[in-house]
């Protein structure tokens, strides 16, 4: 029976994946693409420092806490310019217009920025 | 009365120039009158070297060791072992007091148990019951048994090498493990403690069976035996008088050869009255590698240098002179815990100067410099110096180091990333609000 049933499962997982990829191609805005690709990228660049990290050095720990931080906080940031102007919140964010969103987030990053180039050494 | 001054005055500036001593030169002599001859060879001998001997009876109360809590002598010997109770001023604790005014004492000892004997015990020396003076069958000769030939040590720091015999009549003590005694010399080994002078067997026996001592027997025993307290006065235990005698000086040990007495007892005054084996630390510096001023403090792993100086004292010209013979000095850089300990080695072609580089922990804290130089007989050296030792300056630290590259790159990767997403949100904002009024208008 496992024999069976396990060269069917294949092909209904990568049908669900490719589901997922399609429908999120297909009724995702691009303004929120172009943020998730974003994520992407600081998502990618936090795991090659925190690797970098702990399999070669940390030596420089206030280097990594900055260079790391910036990445994590970069994100939280970015998320949450996407849950504001996602057209689907709109009911939650009734008061924050997408102007003001991205404003708060571009003041946000600015001084995130500036913390980590004083801790970066 | 002028002549008596300017003789005075004469005898004062002999004393200045012939003082062997480093401490100072006024002896007192604690001895019966009429013994006080039977010593005429040490005590001329101590004359010669430019000591100054006053003479006082056991029962005498003048002059007092102790004046206005000021030692009125920078040496006492207590010549009287058989006198049952000495002055007011001369009891146990007087001597405990004069060690602890940094004034030296000889202290003679004998078979009988006096109020002096029992402050032995104080300086971890066991003494065997009253009574009970050292003897020995060996070598044969004609004298009583307990008149010993002993022989001394060749080579020992304190004294002349290869001295001959010296004779010792007196008592023995056994050391306990007092860690300041310096035993200078040992019984013989075919010799014991018996009770041949009005004590009894069985006390003997008793004692040693109660003191854990074994018999006192062998060349465990020490005849004479020096300690040296911790603020650094010196105390010599002889266990009898009669080795300073001038009987025992011209004694001969074989025939044609005389004891080496007289040499031996100068030997041990000289250790006691701050002659021989007398050290000092004159000056200790510290600085970085490369630099010479001294620094109050010092930052994690500098190159620290440190140096002491140290000299040791010739009785023969009074003075000081540099001193490079300690091998194994140490340095210790403690905070609560030595750090680190080292080795402090002379320097080559600069007598008396010993140095060490070495590396200052990765801690901060208050550090201390410190030589605690003790050796048996040796003066003990002494020397804390307390510097700060800080972490680097907020610019003190190395700066773009290799490795923290791809955090740099992380850091400003992201802000580049930052600057083209708002660059191209704002741009596509812009044609988002063309299109929506295209809209409108249309």
């Amino acid at each position: 029976m496992p024999l069976k049933s396990s060269p069917a499962q294949p092909p209904a997982a990568t049908n669900a994946v490719q589901t997922l990829w399609k429908a999120y191609n297909d009724q995702t805005p691009d303004r929120l693409k172009f943020i998730d690709a974003f994520l992407f990228f600081l998502m990618l660049s936090g795991v090659a420092q925190f690797l970098y990290c702990v399999l070669i050095t940390d030596f420089p720990f206030n280097a990594f806490l900055a260079g790391f931080s910036s990445n994590v906080g970069q994100f939280v940031l970015a998320a949450s310019l996407r849950s504001q102007v996602n057209p689907e919140n709109k009911n939650e964010f009734k008061e924050v217009s997408p102007e003001r969103a991205f404003a708060d987030f571009a003041l946000g990053s600015i001084v995130l920025h500036f913390f980590v180039y004083n801790f970066l050494g | 009365m002028l002549l008596f001054r300017s003789l005075l005055c004469a005898i004062g500036l002999a004393g200045v120039v012939y003082a062997k001593s480093s401490k100072g030169d006024s002896v007192l002599v604690v001895v019966e009158p009429k013994q006080q001859d039977n010593y005429s060879i040490f005590f001329n001998g101590l004359r010669e070297q430019g000591y100054d001997i006053t003479f006082r009876a056991p029962k005498a109360e003048t002059p007092a060791v102790i004046e206005f809590d000021a030692p009125s002598f920078a040496h006492v010997i207590l010549f009287a072992p058989d006198t049952k109770i000495l002055a007011k001023d001369l009891t146990p604790q007087s001597v405990v007091d004069l060690l602890s005014h940094n004034t030296n004492v000889i202290v003679a000892l004998s078979s009988k148990q006096t109020a002096i004997s029992t402050l032995a015990a104080e300086f971890s020396l066991v003494l065997p019951p009253p009574g009970s003076p050292l003897m020995s069958y060996f070598p044969e000769r004609t004298d009583p048994a307990t008149v010993v030939p002993v022989p001394v040590p060749a080579s020992h720091p304190m004294l002349t090498p290869n001295l001959p015999p010296v004779w010792f009549s007196g008592v023995p003590h056994s050391l306990g493990n007092n860690p300041l005694l310096v035993p200078i010399l040992r019984a013989p080994s075919e010799s014991f403690a018996a009770e041949i002078d009005g004590g009894s067997a069985d006390a003997l026996v008793d004692a040693a069976e109660r003191g854990g001592e074994g018999l006192w027997a062998g060349s465990q025993l020490g005849l004479v035996t020096g300690f040296q307290t911790l603020n650094g006065a010196r105390i010599t235990w002889v266990g009898g008088v009669d080795i300073f005698s001038d009987e025992f000086a011209n004694k001969e040990v074989v025939k044609g050869l005389k004891s080496g007495n007289e040499q031996f007892v100068r030997d041990i005054s000289a250790w006691t009255f701050h002659e021989s084996m007398v050290l000092r630390i004159d000056e200790t510096t510290h600085h970085r590698v490369n630099s010479t001023t001294p620094l109050e403090q010092y930052t994690t792993n500098d190159q620290i240098v440190y140096e002491a100086r140290i000299s040791s004292y010739d009785p023969k010209t009074t003075t000081w002179v540099p001193y490079s013979g300690l091998k194994d000095l140490q340095l210790e850089f403690t905070m609560l815990d030595p750090h680190i300990r080292t080795a402090l080695l002379p320097v080559k072609g600069q007598p008396g100067k010993y140095s060490v580089t070495f590396r200052a922990p990765d801690r901060h804290g208050v550090f201390k410099f410190v030589i605690n130089y003790k050796r048996k007989g040796l003066t003990y050296l002494q020397s804390s110096t307390t510097v700060a030792v800080v972490p680097p300056r907020h610019d003190g630290y190395p700066r773009f180091l290799s490795a923290a590259w791809p955090y740099y790159t992380g850091a400003i990767s992201t802000s580049i990333a930052f600057f083209l997403f708002s660059a191209i949100w704002l741009a596509a904002d812009s044609r988002d609000q063309k299109k929506g009024k295209g809209h409108k208008s249309e």
